[in-house]
């Protein structure tokens, strides 16, 4: 097992945000999060990243129990994310960012006497964004990309550190239908093709439907169900739960 | 091209130096050469101070603070007359690394405008200790009988164009330096830092290591601007260390550019020109120099040659065809 | 260091009186000026690093008054509302101009207002000390206490920064002003969805914070000499006592501001070479322990 959750439980005053939480991970999977608005998934993420720390609860991670870790250490080990929001460096270009990006996981970030960008991270640093497809953007500053590459760049920063484990956090959040189906083919493909284990948080169904083959649903923080595509569409829990308040699972659960 | 890179710099590094040495030969005032000497000392003060600013994103309100243990430091050693010129600066700038290792230690965890407060205000502390020590320091009269330049193989810092062509050298070294870190992969993953220290600790960037790193050498690149100041004037004062002076350095980045590795550099001379005019006119300089900054800040927004760069390149965008006119509105927009 | 002297003048109880009180009318200064500081931070998310130019102005303003009308009240008012006024000008017209901007810029334009301000007094008063003088109204005889004596202008002065402080707290934790004021604190959107016109709350609390600097410089001017450059020194033990005490806290500030003033008296006495190495290692010491503050709340940044 890749990353193992145990029990996880967070309180944020009167909030139970987080309620003994139990899941699997196995490894080189591809891992769906889903749940309405307010479920707790990013704070799912934010648990075993490191940003918060649990009340109670284990997260296993390539065999070693991670929580009170910082979010540094956790990175260091090889767990990756990628947020929501864009988070990237806007004053730097593509490549730049990238590739001091692949210098930090390196660990030659306290380097002095040679000149960025050193020949062995600017070609991994190539590599990533001949992966992601921006080959043509490489030289352009961040804040300069559009939405949707923005987004890919944050991807790649992930992927610059080479992780075990990546968790995105809204791949398509804020795109068009399209925009959408191209990213998370994109998403696909680097998952294939890098063989690691993968979590995302998606709130559009086809696409969770369509790729993933573990899902989750999270429901005012606790676990609802889990199972394949076709288990969760037809899981009575999971349709009562979205009925009224999502409706755009109905109509996917509809379709079948 | 990493190798070129350095080639090149070392060259340009070179050509500036012949020509700031050749200065004073050519132009023989020597008003223009002890012009030089305060713009070499106070730009490498602010240029040391920009590696915080502009690099790292960390505004420091008390870099003076280095600048003058850096005087200081440097004035007792040569007045104890146990020591050559080049052991007492390398002892000051170890010294005053080790100083910054200390309060920088405590600062680099506070973020944004907390920094600046706090580092303001172990540069005052500094600057109490250095008027109540008197004994040591001599207090407000500043460092007393003036700072000995004992000859070392053979290079008399008597002479006063030797010790203008020593100072443009010891500058030029620091400048080299500093371009080396600015250009290094330790530089870049300082921007990281600046852009976005949130996502920079996400992909594994220590970043209170990396902060405590450049605002020691920041620190020590200050104690030479120090150290230079203090050659010159032979001798070392407390208001080297006043909030003014950290202060001024601030502004000169402003008046220059913090994304421009010079900038800094141009800010220095502007400013030093602007002193220089006001007090001519006027023993208020400092409301001059105020209104000045508030004209600026609140006309053009951002700095003088921030906005030369700027309007070059509007310039040129809307004489080149509608193509490149779309990328330099994008980067209005973003500014 | 001289902690001979020290432990003679604690136990003399007439000693120990009067260094008491100026340990709490310094303190008392301090909270006025850390609590408007505190204040504005708290809800714009500036620094104002202009802070001690406004005590001072409201010194020198305390200062003119009187000399024009030789009522102290007169004084204290024009101090008060003279900085209040000038707090407002400087937000609407330089502040409001730099919020979201970049710290230098912020930092560029305080750096500029101090500098004006020190360069105006200069202009307008001389560059030589001033002394303002008890007023009349407070020249009476001394309170006797324990054998120490306490002039009675202290009194006074301790009584309404007491007054003025918790008619503050008052004012911001019982008040529907208060409420708003510290839901502009966190979430100015959602203010200002509601109505109310946050620009000239920004501006209000501004100019109340500012206010209270100029309050402090008033009540000061009495017992101090009075010299262009005189705010700086308050600004940074103000940030002293806003770091020990936590952002945002008012209780925080009076304690710290207490605790400085202490420190400040009686290490006059006792060590007074490292009174400012005893207030720096304190705040170092709380800044490594508890970055928040003592009473600061944890979400602060």
């Amino acid at each position: 097992m890749m990353l193992s959750v145990q029990n996880l439980d967070k309180r944020f005053g009167g909030v139970h945000a987080t309620r003994n939480v139990s899941i699997d991970f196995p490894a080189g999977s591809l891992t769906a999060i889903i749940g309405p608005n307010g479920a707790g998934k990013t704070t799912f993420f934010n648990l075993i990243s490191g940003a918060f720390r649990p009340n109670s609860g284990k997260v296993i991670f390539d065999g070693q129990d991670i929580v009170g870790k910082s979010s540094l250490e956790i990175v260091r080990l090889g767990m990756m994310r990628a947020f929501q929001v864009a988070e990237i460096f806007p004053s730097l270009t593509v490549n730049e960012a990238l590739t001091a990006a692949v210098i930090s996981h390196q660990r030659k970030s306290w380097t002095f006497m040679s000149r960025f960008p050193v020949p062995e991270a600017q070609t991994s640093a190539e590599e990533i964004i001949e992966l992601l497809g921006l080959e043509d953007k490489a030289d352009t500053l961040s804040r300069n990309l559009s939405h949707g590459d923005q987004k890919l760049l944050d991807i790649g920063l992930a992927l610059a550190m080479q992780p075990k484990v990546l968790l995105l956090d809204e791949p398509t959040a804020g795109m068009g239908p399209d925009e959408r189906w191209r990213m998370i083919g994109k998403v696909q493909h680097l998952w294939s093709v890098k063989k690691m284990t993968v979590l995302f948080i998606e709130h559009d169904m086809d696409i969770v439907f369509k790729i993933a083959q573990q899902i989750h649903v999270l429901k005012y923080g606790a676990v609802l169900a889990t199972g394949t595509a076709d288990e969760i569409r037809r899981n009575q829990d999971v349709i009562d739960a979205y009925l009224g308040t999502d409706h755009h699972l109905s109509e996917a659960i509809g379709e079948t | 091209m990493t190798r070129s890179g350095m080639l090149r710099d070392a060259v340009i590094a070179i050509v500036a130096l012949a020509v700031l040495v050749a200065i004073p030969f050519v132009f023989t005032k020597p008003s223009l050469r002890d012009f030089l000497i305060y713009v070499m000392a106070y730009g490498l003060l602010a240029m040391s101070l920009n590696l915080l600013v502009g690099l790292t994103g960390l505004v420091s309100f008390g870099h003076a603070a280095f600048f003058v243990s850096g005087a200081y430091m440097f004035g007792l050693l040569m007045q104890s007359g146990n020591v050559s010129i080049p052991v007492a600066m390398l002892i000051t700038v170890a010294g005053t690394a080790m100083l910054a290792l200390v309060i920088g230690a405590i600062c680099v965890r506070l973020k944004e405008i907390y920094f600046s407060f706090i580092t303001l205000a172990f540069q005052m502390f500094i600057h109490s200790i250095i008027l109540t020590w008197v004994s040591l320091t001599g207090g407000d009269q500043g460092l007393r009988g003036g700072i000995p330049r004992p000859p070392f193989l053979g290079i008399d810092l008597g002479n006063s164009v030797a010790l203008y062509i020593f100072c443009a050298c010891v500058f030029m070294i620091c400048i080299v330096v500093m371009r080396q870190i600015w250009q290094s992969p330790f530089g870049y993953t300082l921007r990281l830092i600046r852009d976005n220290p949130n996502r920079a600790n996400y992909l594994g960037v220590d970043i209170i290591r990396m902060k405590l790193g450049i605002f020691v050498i920041a620190g020590a690149m200050a104690s030479v601007a120090g150290m230079l100041l203090a050659l010159f004037v032979s001798g070392a004062y407390p208001e080297f260390g006043f909030w003014t002076t950290s202060g001024e350095a601030i502004f000169m980045i402003m008046l220059g550019s913090s994304q421009l590795f010079i900038g800094p550099i141009i800010g220095a001379i502007l400013l030093r020109l602007l002193e220089h005019f006001v007090s001519i006119y006027t023993e208020y300089h400092g409301l001059v120099l105020g209104l000045v900054i508030l004209a600026i800040v609140l006309g053009l927004r951002r700095g003088v040659a921030d906005f030369v760069v700027e309007w070059i390149e509007r310039r040129k965008a809307a004489r080149a065809p509608a193509t490149t006119e779309h990328t330099a509105c994008a980067k209005e927009g973003a500014l | 260091m001289n902690l001979e002297a020290l432990f003679s003048c604690l136990s003399s109880s007439a000693c120990a009186v009067t260094q008491v009180s100026t340990a709490l009318i310094i303190g008392m200064l301090l909270f006025m000026v850390a609590s408007g500081l505190s204040l504005i931070f708290g809800v714009l998310g500036v620094i104002n690093f202009a802070h001690g130019a406004f005590y001072m102005a409201g010194a020198y303003i305390a200062f003119f008054t009187y000399q024009a009308t030789s009522s102290f009240l007169a004084a204290f008012l024009a101090g008060a509302a003279g900085v209040g006024l000038i707090g407002v000008i400087f937000e609407r017209f330089v502040i409001s101009k730099v919020y979201g901007k970049d710290i230098l810029m912020q930092l560029l334009v305080c750096y500029a207002v101090i500098l004006i301000f020190d360069d105006l007094v200069k202009m307008v008063a001389g560059p030589e000390y001033k002394m303002m003088g008890m007023p009349e109204v407070f020249a009476l005889p001394p309170l006797e206490l324990a054998g120490g004596f306490v002039p009675a202008y202290y009194v006074f002065m301790i009584g309404a920064s007491l007054v003025i402080g918790l008619g503050l707290w008052l004012a911001i934790e019982k008040t529907r002003m208060g409420k708003i004021v510290r839901a502009l604190a966190i979430n100015p959107q959602m203010v200002g969805a509601l109505g109310i016109n946050t620009t000239l709350l920004y501006a209000a609390v501004f100019g109340i914070g500012s206010a209270l600097a100029g309050v402090a410089g008033a009540l000061a001017a009495p017992t101090r000499t009075l010299t262009p450059g005189m705010g700086l020194s308050i600004l940074i033990e103000s940030f002293i006592v806003t770091v020990i005490g936590g952002m945002g806290s008012i209780v925080g500030a009076l304690i710290a501001a207490l605790l400085i003033g202490f420190t400040r008296a009686f290490g006059a006495i006792g060590f007074p070479l490292f009174v400012d190495g005893m207030m720096f290692g304190m705040m170092a010491i709380v800044l490594i322990i508890k970055p928040s503050g003592l009473l600061g709340r944890e979400v602060t940044r």
